[in-house]
């Protein structure tokens, strides 16, 4: 045993420890916070951008495809009802021909009680009315 | 493979060949497939404004194809001079263009260059010119702009 009778007591070395580093210094990397999100918002601003110019490119063709349309029902539906009129009226003529041994018949009249034009739902041809005739 | 039902179908069995009643005027139809039609449409649309109108307003007014007959006829008549008038002048730039919408799918926007010849020459020969009606009027309209994709 030692015979100094106050024990040595452990003690901070002269002038105090030195300060310790204890917050991170990681390296500055890449742009800010800030840069990234006006990077994204400008990204996205510009895409929304080509979004618009391309639906209103749609927007457009389809009116053009429209307007195209619309310029030649007038024509076609003429053309239709040329047709439609001279198929109905050979269909009552040959009504009138079948018929005529009937008293009383009216060829072409409406099934209908109003005088509203119903087009033919069943398509009428003469082949059909040939004697004789059965259908495959 | 053909459908069964129509295994016997023949198509001019259900032909009516029975000619047009005398007592109509005769009219020549246009006779045009649809690809010249669309190419020629916008012209036909101004050109025979009064016409088709006239025409439409009286189908609102009965549905029969017997009562518009006479407008129907004026109608016919002004789209075959329409016609007439586009090939007298600018044959060739009408064939490309109808030709080109034939092959694209009738796409008016993928033939633009046919078009915008057809469309200068209608206008140098006949002082035409295509109008959309309803587009926004603060920018070229969508036959004058160049296409975002090809």
């Amino acid at each position: 045993m030692s015979d100094s009778a106050v024990p040595g007591q452990d003690m901070p070395p002269k002038g105090g420890f030195s300060s310790i580093r204890y917050e991170r210094r990681l390296p500055k990397r890449g742009p800010s916070g800030v840069a990234m999100f006006a990077i994204c918002g400008a990204v996205m601003g510009y895409g929304w951008y080509r979004l618009y110019l391309g639906l209103d490119e749609r927007r457009e063709l389809e009116r053009e495809k429209i307007w195209s349309r619309i310029h030649l029902t007038p024509m076609l539906l003429a053309e239709t009802d040329r047709d439609e009129y001279r198929r109905n009226h050979a269909a009552v003529e040959r009504e009138r021909e079948i018929m005529k041994d009937i008293p009383g018949w009216e060829a072409g009249k409406g099934v209908y009680n109003g005088n509203r034009y119903m087009p033919m739902v069943i398509a009428n041809v003469p082949l059909h009315q040939r004697p004789g005739f059965k259908k495959e | 493979m053909v459908n069964p039902g129509y295994k016997n179908f023949k198509g001019e069995d259900w032909v009516d060949p029975t000619p047009p009643p005398a007592h109509l005027p005769l009219v020549d139809e246009v006779g045009s497939t649809g690809a010249p039609l669309k190419s020629a449409s916008f012209f036909i649309g101004t050109l025979c404004k009064e016409y088709n109108e006239d025409f439409m307003l009286c189908k609102n007014e009965n549905r029969n194809p017997e009562h518009c007959l006479l407008e129907g006829r004026k109608v016919t008549r002004c789209a075959i001079d329409a016609l007439q008038k586009i090939q007298s002048k600018c044959q060739d730039e009408f064939r490309a263009h109808w030709k080109c919408l034939d092959g694209k799918n009738q796409d008016l926007g993928r033939c633009r260059n046919p078009e915008k010849g057809l469309n200068e020459c209608l206008f140098t020969a006949f002082g035409w010119k295509k109008d959309l009606p309803g587009a926004p009027t603060n920018k070229p309209q969508i036959h004058e702009r160049t296409p975002l994709t090809s």
